[in-house]
Protein backbone atom coordinates (compact mmCIF):
# COMPACT_ATOMS: atom_id res chain seq x y z
CA UNK A 1 0.00 0.00 0.00
CA UNK A 2 2.73 2.44 1.02
CA UNK A 3 4.55 1.54 -2.20
CA UNK A 4 1.48 2.47 -4.24
CA UNK A 5 1.15 5.82 -2.44
CA UNK A 6 4.82 6.32 -3.29
CA UNK A 7 4.05 5.70 -6.95
CA UNK A 8 1.34 8.36 -6.89
CA UNK A 9 3.64 10.82 -5.11
CA UNK A 10 6.48 10.09 -7.55
CA UNK A 11 4.26 10.61 -10.61
CA UNK A 12 2.71 13.72 -9.07
CA UNK A 13 6.12 15.31 -8.52
CA UNK A 14 7.16 14.24 -12.04
CA UNK A 15 4.18 16.11 -13.50
CA UNK A 16 5.04 19.21 -11.45
CA UNK A 17 8.65 19.26 -12.68
CA UNK A 18 7.70 18.49 -16.27
CA UNK A 19 5.16 21.29 -16.31
CA UNK A 20 7.57 23.74 -14.67
CA UNK A 21 10.42 22.84 -17.01
CA UNK A 22 8.53 22.68 -20.30
CA UNK A 23 6.86 26.05 -19.66
CA UNK A 24 10.29 27.68 -19.50
CA UNK A 25 12.09 26.31 -22.55
CA UNK A 26 10.23 27.99 -25.40
CA UNK A 27 11.61 31.49 -24.69
CA UNK A 28 15.19 31.42 -23.36
CA UNK A 29 15.32 35.21 -23.11
CA UNK A 30 12.25 35.26 -20.87
CA UNK A 31 13.70 32.43 -18.75
CA UNK A 32 16.90 34.43 -18.27
CA UNK A 33 14.91 37.53 -17.34
CA UNK A 34 12.85 35.53 -14.82
CA UNK A 35 16.16 34.67 -13.09
CA UNK A 36 17.61 38.18 -13.47
CA UNK A 37 14.75 39.96 -11.68
CA UNK A 38 15.48 38.08 -8.43
CA UNK A 39 18.66 40.22 -8.28
CA UNK A 40 20.54 37.41 -6.57
CA UNK A 41 22.90 36.10 -9.25
CA UNK A 42 25.53 38.21 -11.00
CA UNK A 43 24.81 38.93 -14.67
CA UNK A 44 27.33 36.32 -15.83
CA UNK A 45 25.35 33.53 -14.16
CA UNK A 46 21.88 34.70 -15.18
CA UNK A 47 21.87 32.95 -18.56
CA UNK A 48 23.40 29.62 -17.45
CA UNK A 49 20.78 29.39 -14.69
CA UNK A 50 17.92 30.65 -16.84
CA UNK A 51 18.82 28.21 -19.60
CA UNK A 52 19.87 25.28 -17.40
CA UNK A 53 17.25 25.16 -14.61
CA UNK A 54 14.34 24.16 -16.88
CA UNK A 55 16.39 21.21 -18.12
CA UNK A 56 17.30 20.22 -14.57
CA UNK A 57 13.56 20.20 -13.84
CA UNK A 58 12.82 18.11 -16.92
CA UNK A 59 15.59 15.64 -16.02
CA UNK A 60 14.09 15.27 -12.53
CA UNK A 61 10.68 14.74 -14.12
CA UNK A 62 12.05 11.96 -16.33
CA UNK A 63 13.86 10.21 -13.47
CA UNK A 64 10.76 10.37 -11.26
CA UNK A 65 8.51 9.27 -14.12
CA UNK A 66 10.47 6.05 -14.71
CA UNK A 67 11.45 5.70 -11.06
CA UNK A 68 15.20 5.62 -11.61
CA UNK A 69 17.24 6.82 -8.63
CA UNK A 70 14.04 7.90 -6.90
CA UNK A 71 15.75 8.81 -3.64
CA UNK A 72 18.53 10.90 -5.20
CA UNK A 73 15.99 12.57 -7.52
CA UNK A 74 13.82 13.34 -4.48
CA UNK A 75 16.81 14.72 -2.55
CA UNK A 76 17.74 17.02 -5.45
CA UNK A 77 14.07 18.01 -5.82
CA UNK A 78 13.97 18.95 -2.16
CA UNK A 79 17.18 20.97 -2.34
CA UNK A 80 15.95 22.77 -5.47
CA UNK A 81 12.61 23.58 -3.82
CA UNK A 82 14.39 24.91 -0.73
CA UNK A 83 16.49 27.13 -3.00
CA UNK A 84 13.33 28.38 -4.75
CA UNK A 85 11.55 29.04 -1.45
CA UNK A 86 14.61 30.88 -0.16
CA UNK A 87 14.87 32.97 -3.33
CA UNK A 88 11.18 33.95 -3.21
CA UNK A 89 11.44 34.80 0.50
CA UNK A 90 14.53 36.91 -0.21
CA UNK A 91 12.77 38.84 -2.99
CA UNK A 92 9.78 39.33 -0.71
CA UNK A 93 11.97 40.57 2.14
CA UNK A 94 13.75 43.04 -0.14
CA UNK A 95 10.45 44.50 -1.34
CA UNK A 96 10.99 43.58 -5.01
CA UNK A 97 7.77 42.93 -6.97
CA UNK A 98 8.08 39.99 -9.33
CA UNK A 99 6.27 36.93 -10.58
CA UNK A 100 8.28 33.91 -9.35
CA UNK A 101 8.44 32.53 -12.89
CA UNK A 102 7.97 29.08 -11.39
CA UNK A 103 5.84 27.81 -14.26
CA UNK A 104 7.06 30.07 -17.05
CA UNK A 105 6.47 33.79 -17.23
CA UNK A 106 8.31 35.71 -14.54
CA UNK A 107 9.65 39.22 -14.54
CA UNK A 108 8.57 42.38 -12.81
CA UNK A 109 4.93 42.87 -11.87
CA UNK A 110 2.98 45.56 -10.04
CA UNK A 111 3.29 45.33 -6.26
CA UNK A 112 -0.40 44.40 -6.05
CA UNK A 113 0.18 41.42 -8.35
CA UNK A 114 2.72 39.57 -6.25
CA UNK A 115 1.71 36.21 -4.81
CA UNK A 116 4.64 35.29 -2.55
CA UNK A 117 2.57 33.53 0.11
CA UNK A 118 0.83 31.32 -2.40
CA UNK A 119 4.07 30.58 -4.26
CA UNK A 120 5.91 29.60 -1.08
CA UNK A 121 3.00 27.50 0.22
CA UNK A 122 2.76 25.71 -3.11
CA UNK A 123 6.48 24.95 -3.08
CA UNK A 124 6.16 23.69 0.51
CA UNK A 125 3.50 21.26 -0.72
CA UNK A 126 5.93 19.99 -3.38
CA UNK A 127 8.58 19.78 -0.67
CA UNK A 128 6.33 17.39 1.26
CA UNK A 129 6.09 15.16 -1.83
CA UNK A 130 9.89 15.13 -2.09
CA UNK A 131 10.14 14.37 1.64
CA UNK A 132 7.85 11.36 1.28
CA UNK A 133 10.02 9.92 -1.50
CA UNK A 134 13.23 10.48 0.47
CA UNK A 135 11.61 8.63 3.40
CA UNK A 136 10.01 5.86 1.31
CA UNK A 137 11.85 5.66 -2.04
CA UNK A 138 10.59 2.15 -2.83
CA UNK A 139 7.59 2.53 -5.12
CA UNK A 140 5.62 0.27 -7.45
CA UNK A 141 6.12 0.44 -11.23
CA UNK A 142 9.63 1.81 -10.90
CA UNK A 143 12.88 1.09 -12.66
CA UNK A 144 14.50 0.96 -9.23
CA UNK A 145 12.22 -1.93 -8.23
CA UNK A 146 12.80 -3.74 -11.51
CA UNK A 147 16.59 -3.41 -11.15
CA UNK A 148 16.52 -4.69 -7.56
CA UNK A 149 14.40 -7.75 -8.43
CA UNK B 1 35.07 -36.21 18.52
CA UNK B 2 31.91 -36.18 16.52
CA UNK B 3 30.77 -33.11 18.44
CA UNK B 4 33.85 -31.29 17.52
CA UNK B 5 33.41 -32.31 13.92
CA UNK B 6 29.76 -31.03 13.87
CA UNK B 7 30.81 -27.74 15.37
CA UNK B 8 33.43 -27.32 12.68
CA UNK B 9 30.86 -28.01 9.94
CA UNK B 10 28.37 -25.56 11.41
CA UNK B 11 30.87 -22.83 11.71
CA UNK B 12 31.98 -23.40 8.12
CA UNK B 13 28.36 -23.15 6.95
CA UNK B 14 27.87 -20.00 8.99
CA UNK B 15 31.02 -18.53 7.59
CA UNK B 16 29.79 -19.27 4.09
CA UNK B 17 26.37 -17.70 4.79
CA UNK B 18 28.04 -14.70 6.33
CA UNK B 19 30.31 -14.40 3.35
CA UNK B 20 27.36 -14.63 0.95
CA UNK B 21 25.39 -12.03 2.88
CA UNK B 22 28.39 -9.73 2.81
CA UNK B 23 28.75 -10.20 -0.93
CA UNK B 24 25.07 -9.54 -1.47
CA UNK B 25 25.21 -6.40 0.63
CA UNK B 26 28.24 -5.23 -1.34
CA UNK B 27 26.47 -5.98 -4.62
CA UNK B 28 23.36 -4.10 -3.47
CA UNK B 29 25.47 -1.15 -2.44
CA UNK B 30 27.24 -1.21 -5.78
CA UNK B 31 23.91 -1.34 -7.60
CA UNK B 32 22.60 1.60 -5.57
CA UNK B 33 25.72 3.63 -6.30
CA UNK B 34 25.40 2.82 -10.00
CA UNK B 35 21.78 4.01 -9.98
CA UNK B 36 22.71 7.23 -8.17
CA UNK B 37 25.55 7.78 -10.61
CA UNK B 38 23.23 7.13 -13.58
CA UNK B 39 20.69 9.60 -12.20
CA UNK B 40 23.37 12.25 -11.72
CA UNK B 41 24.69 11.65 -15.24
CA UNK B 42 21.16 12.08 -16.68
CA UNK B 43 20.74 15.34 -14.77
CA UNK B 44 24.17 16.73 -15.68
CA UNK B 45 23.74 15.79 -19.35
CA UNK B 46 20.29 17.41 -19.49
CA UNK B 47 21.56 20.65 -17.94
CA UNK B 48 24.64 20.89 -20.16
CA UNK B 49 22.68 20.07 -23.32
CA UNK B 50 19.99 22.54 -22.26
CA UNK B 51 22.43 25.41 -21.76
CA UNK B 52 24.16 24.72 -25.07
CA UNK B 53 20.89 24.41 -27.02
CA UNK B 54 19.33 27.54 -25.48
CA UNK B 55 22.54 29.48 -26.07
CA UNK B 56 22.40 28.48 -29.72
CA UNK B 57 18.74 29.46 -29.96
CA UNK B 58 19.23 32.93 -28.54
CA UNK B 59 19.87 34.78 -31.73
CA UNK B 60 23.24 36.39 -32.09
CA UNK B 61 23.04 40.09 -32.83
CA UNK B 62 25.63 41.90 -34.90
CA UNK B 63 25.11 45.66 -34.75
CA UNK B 64 26.96 46.19 -38.03
CA UNK B 65 24.67 43.84 -39.98
CA UNK B 66 21.42 43.49 -38.07
CA UNK B 67 20.44 47.02 -37.01
CA UNK B 68 18.09 49.19 -39.09
CA UNK B 69 19.66 52.19 -40.85
CA UNK B 70 20.03 55.35 -38.82
CA UNK B 71 19.95 53.70 -35.38
CA UNK B 72 22.32 55.08 -32.74
CA UNK B 73 24.04 54.07 -29.52
CA UNK B 74 26.98 51.72 -28.88
CA UNK B 75 25.22 48.73 -30.35
CA UNK B 76 22.73 50.70 -32.45
CA UNK B 77 19.68 49.72 -30.43
CA UNK B 78 18.16 53.23 -30.25
CA UNK B 79 15.97 54.95 -32.82
CA UNK B 80 16.59 58.72 -32.85
CA UNK B 81 13.95 61.25 -33.86
CA UNK B 82 14.78 64.94 -34.21
CA UNK B 83 18.04 66.90 -34.38
CA UNK B 84 21.20 65.25 -33.10
CA UNK B 85 22.45 68.57 -31.71
CA UNK B 86 19.25 69.38 -29.80
CA UNK B 87 20.21 70.48 -26.26
CA UNK B 88 18.05 67.90 -24.45
CA UNK B 89 17.67 64.17 -24.98
CA UNK B 90 14.41 62.42 -24.15
CA UNK B 91 14.77 58.65 -23.83
CA UNK B 92 11.56 56.67 -24.20
CA UNK B 93 11.16 52.94 -23.54
CA UNK B 94 7.92 51.75 -25.11
CA UNK B 95 6.30 48.45 -25.94
CA UNK B 96 3.98 48.58 -28.97
CA UNK B 97 1.28 46.61 -27.11
CA UNK B 98 1.53 48.53 -23.82
CA UNK B 99 -1.69 50.45 -23.02
CA UNK B 100 0.08 52.88 -20.65
CA UNK B 101 2.39 53.78 -23.57
CA UNK B 102 -0.64 54.45 -25.72
CA UNK B 103 -2.03 56.76 -23.02
CA UNK B 104 1.33 58.51 -22.76
CA UNK B 105 1.49 58.91 -26.56
CA UNK B 106 -2.08 60.16 -26.82
CA UNK B 107 -1.55 62.72 -24.08
CA UNK B 108 1.99 63.83 -24.91
CA UNK B 109 2.46 63.23 -28.64
CA UNK B 110 1.57 66.76 -29.76
CA UNK B 111 3.86 68.32 -27.15
CA UNK B 112 6.74 65.97 -27.96
CA UNK B 113 6.41 66.60 -31.69
CA UNK B 114 6.37 70.37 -31.10
CA UNK B 115 9.50 70.21 -28.93
CA UNK B 116 11.16 68.15 -31.68
CA UNK B 117 10.20 70.67 -34.35
CA UNK B 118 11.49 73.57 -32.23
CA UNK B 119 14.89 71.84 -31.98
CA UNK B 120 14.59 71.61 -28.20
CA UNK B 121 14.81 67.84 -27.87
CA UNK B 122 15.90 64.70 -29.61
CA UNK B 123 13.96 61.56 -28.72
CA UNK B 124 15.74 58.20 -28.52
CA UNK B 125 13.31 55.30 -28.61
CA UNK B 126 13.93 51.85 -27.12
CA UNK B 127 11.26 49.64 -28.67
CA UNK B 128 10.76 46.94 -26.03
CA UNK B 129 8.66 43.84 -26.69
CA UNK B 130 8.14 42.08 -23.37
CA UNK B 131 4.33 42.16 -23.37
CA UNK B 132 4.45 39.12 -25.66
CA UNK B 133 6.00 37.03 -22.89
CA UNK B 134 3.82 38.68 -20.26
CA UNK B 135 0.44 38.17 -21.97
CA UNK B 136 1.45 35.60 -24.55
CA UNK B 137 1.52 36.24 -28.28
CA UNK B 138 3.77 37.83 -30.88
CA UNK B 139 2.18 41.24 -31.52
CA UNK B 140 4.83 43.30 -29.72
CA UNK B 141 7.69 41.61 -31.53
CA UNK B 142 5.95 41.86 -34.90
CA UNK B 143 5.20 45.55 -34.36
CA UNK B 144 8.74 46.26 -33.09
CA UNK B 145 10.12 44.59 -36.22
CA UNK B 146 7.73 46.58 -38.42
CA UNK B 147 8.86 49.79 -36.69
CA UNK B 148 12.45 48.79 -37.44
CA UNK B 149 11.48 48.21 -41.08
CA UNK B 150 9.98 51.74 -41.14
CA UNK B 151 13.10 53.18 -39.47
CA UNK B 152 15.20 51.47 -42.14
CA UNK B 153 13.50 53.65 -44.78
CA UNK B 154 13.38 56.79 -42.61
CA UNK B 155 9.65 56.67 -41.79
CA UNK B 156 9.73 55.52 -38.17
CA UNK B 157 8.26 58.66 -36.60
CA UNK B 158 5.14 58.72 -38.75
CA UNK B 159 4.52 54.95 -38.52
CA UNK B 160 5.13 55.00 -34.75
CA UNK B 161 2.38 57.60 -34.32
CA UNK B 162 0.05 55.62 -36.61
CA UNK B 163 0.58 52.40 -34.64
CA UNK B 164 -0.17 54.00 -31.28
CA UNK B 165 -3.25 55.69 -32.73
CA UNK B 166 -4.47 52.22 -33.80
CA UNK B 167 -3.29 50.11 -30.87
CA UNK B 168 -5.45 47.04 -30.20
CA UNK B 169 -6.48 45.99 -26.67
CA UNK B 170 -3.47 44.67 -24.76
CA UNK B 171 -4.93 41.20 -24.39
CA UNK B 172 -6.12 40.98 -27.98
CA UNK B 173 -2.76 40.50 -29.78
CA UNK B 174 -4.19 41.70 -33.10
CA UNK B 175 -0.66 42.41 -34.37
CA UNK B 176 0.13 38.71 -34.29
CA UNK B 177 -1.41 39.10 -37.75
CA UNK B 178 1.32 40.91 -39.71
CA UNK B 179 -1.12 41.90 -42.45
CA UNK B 180 -2.70 44.37 -40.02
CA UNK B 181 0.68 46.04 -39.53
CA UNK B 182 1.11 46.23 -43.30
CA UNK B 183 -2.39 47.59 -43.70
CA UNK B 184 -1.62 50.34 -41.15
CA UNK B 185 1.57 51.14 -43.08
CA UNK B 186 -0.58 52.07 -46.07
CA UNK B 187 -1.56 55.23 -44.16
CA UNK B 188 2.06 56.42 -44.24
CA UNK B 189 2.90 57.84 -47.69
CA UNK B 190 5.82 55.98 -49.24
CA UNK B 191 6.09 53.27 -46.57
CA UNK B 192 4.22 50.32 -47.99
CA UNK B 193 6.29 48.60 -50.66
CA UNK B 194 7.19 45.03 -51.57
CA UNK B 195 10.46 45.35 -49.66
CA UNK B 196 8.68 46.75 -46.57
CA UNK B 197 6.15 43.92 -46.70
CA UNK B 198 8.84 41.29 -47.00
CA UNK B 199 10.70 42.99 -44.14
CA UNK B 200 7.58 42.74 -41.95
CA UNK B 201 6.61 39.24 -43.04
CA UNK B 202 10.17 37.90 -42.91
CA UNK B 203 10.89 39.36 -39.45
CA UNK B 204 14.02 40.91 -40.97
CA UNK B 205 15.03 42.79 -37.81
CA UNK B 206 14.09 39.99 -35.40
CA UNK B 207 17.55 39.68 -33.87
CA UNK B 208 17.67 43.47 -33.37
CA UNK B 209 14.25 43.36 -31.67
CA UNK B 210 15.52 40.62 -29.35
CA UNK B 211 18.70 42.59 -28.62
CA UNK B 212 16.70 45.73 -27.78
CA UNK B 213 14.47 43.77 -25.40
CA UNK B 214 17.53 42.10 -23.86
CA UNK B 215 19.00 45.57 -23.29
CA UNK B 216 15.75 46.67 -21.63
CA UNK B 217 15.80 43.54 -19.43
CA UNK B 218 19.26 44.48 -18.22
CA UNK B 219 18.47 48.18 -17.82
CA UNK B 220 16.83 47.77 -14.43
CA UNK B 221 13.75 49.63 -15.67
CA UNK B 222 10.85 47.25 -15.40
CA UNK B 223 7.82 48.94 -16.89
CA UNK B 224 6.87 50.92 -19.95
CA UNK B 225 6.63 53.73 -20.68
CA UNK B 226 9.88 54.72 -19.04
CA UNK B 227 10.67 58.31 -20.00
CA UNK B 228 13.96 60.01 -19.18
CA UNK B 229 14.74 63.69 -19.65
CA UNK B 230 18.53 63.95 -19.98
CA UNK B 231 18.83 60.69 -18.06
CA UNK B 232 16.45 61.59 -15.22
CA UNK B 233 13.11 59.82 -14.93
CA UNK B 234 10.29 62.08 -16.13
CA UNK B 235 7.37 59.66 -15.99
CA UNK B 236 5.05 59.75 -14.16
CA UNK B 237 6.79 62.57 -12.26
CA UNK B 238 9.88 64.78 -12.49
CA UNK B 239 11.04 66.77 -9.46
CA UNK B 240 7.80 65.60 -7.84
CA UNK B 241 5.64 67.31 -10.48
CA UNK B 242 3.25 65.20 -12.54
CA UNK B 243 3.95 64.93 -16.26
CA UNK B 244 1.64 67.04 -18.45
CA UNK B 245 2.13 68.90 -21.73
CA UNK B 246 2.70 72.22 -19.92
CA UNK B 247 4.94 70.75 -17.23
CA UNK B 248 7.04 68.74 -19.66
CA UNK B 249 7.61 71.80 -21.82
CA UNK B 250 8.63 73.78 -18.75
CA UNK B 251 11.04 71.02 -17.65
CA UNK B 252 12.66 70.97 -21.09
CA UNK B 253 12.94 74.77 -21.20
CA UNK B 254 14.52 74.77 -17.75
CA UNK B 255 16.99 72.08 -18.78
CA UNK B 256 17.81 73.94 -22.01
CA UNK B 257 18.39 77.30 -20.32
CA UNK B 258 21.39 79.02 -21.82
CA UNK B 259 21.94 76.35 -24.47
CA UNK B 260 21.49 76.97 -28.20
CA UNK B 261 18.57 75.13 -29.83
CA UNK B 262 19.15 72.96 -32.86
CA UNK B 263 18.27 74.79 -36.05
CA UNK B 264 15.89 72.77 -38.15
CA UNK B 265 14.96 73.54 -41.77
CA UNK B 266 11.29 74.53 -41.97
CA UNK B 267 10.28 71.53 -44.09
CA UNK B 268 11.69 69.04 -41.56
CA UNK B 269 10.28 71.08 -38.70
CA UNK B 270 6.84 70.74 -40.23
CA UNK B 271 7.30 66.98 -40.64
CA UNK B 272 8.45 66.66 -37.01
CA UNK B 273 5.60 68.78 -35.67
CA UNK B 274 2.90 66.72 -37.36
CA UNK B 275 4.35 63.56 -38.87
CA UNK B 276 0.95 62.15 -39.80
CA UNK B 277 -0.47 65.36 -41.32
CA UNK B 278 -0.34 64.15 -44.90
CA UNK B 279 -1.22 60.53 -44.28
CA UNK B 280 -3.69 58.57 -46.34
CA UNK B 281 -7.03 58.01 -44.66
CA UNK B 282 -7.27 54.60 -43.02
CA UNK B 283 -8.72 51.93 -45.27
CA UNK B 284 -12.29 51.28 -44.23
CA UNK B 285 -11.88 47.54 -44.62
CA UNK B 286 -9.14 47.40 -42.00
CA UNK B 287 -7.09 44.25 -42.19
CA UNK B 288 -8.99 42.85 -45.15
CA UNK B 289 -7.55 45.56 -47.41
CA UNK B 290 -4.05 44.31 -46.82
CA UNK B 291 -4.21 41.28 -49.06
CA UNK B 292 -4.50 43.31 -52.24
Amino acid sequence: MVAWIGTAVRLGLAVVWAWAGLAKISDPQAAAQAVRVYRILPEGLVKPFGYGLPFLEIALALLLLVGLGTRIAAVISGVLLLVYIGAIASVWARGISIDCGCFGGGGAVAASQTAYWQEILRDCGFLLLSGWLIWRPKTRLSLDGWLAA
Amino acid sequence: MSNKNDGGKRSARERMQEERAKQEAAARKKRQLTVILAALVVIAAAVVIGIVVQNGRSSSYDAAKDAPAGTVGNTRLLIPVGATNAPSTVTIYEDPRCPACEQFETGMKTTMNQLLAQGKIQIQYHIASFIDRHDGGTGSKNAANALACAQNVGLFHNYHDVLYANQPQETEDAWADKSILISLAKQVPGLDSPSFESCVNGNTFGSWVTAVQSDFDKSGYNSTPTVLLNGTSAYPTYNSQDISPANFTAWVDAANKGKPLASIPSASAEALASPTAHNNPPASGGASASHS
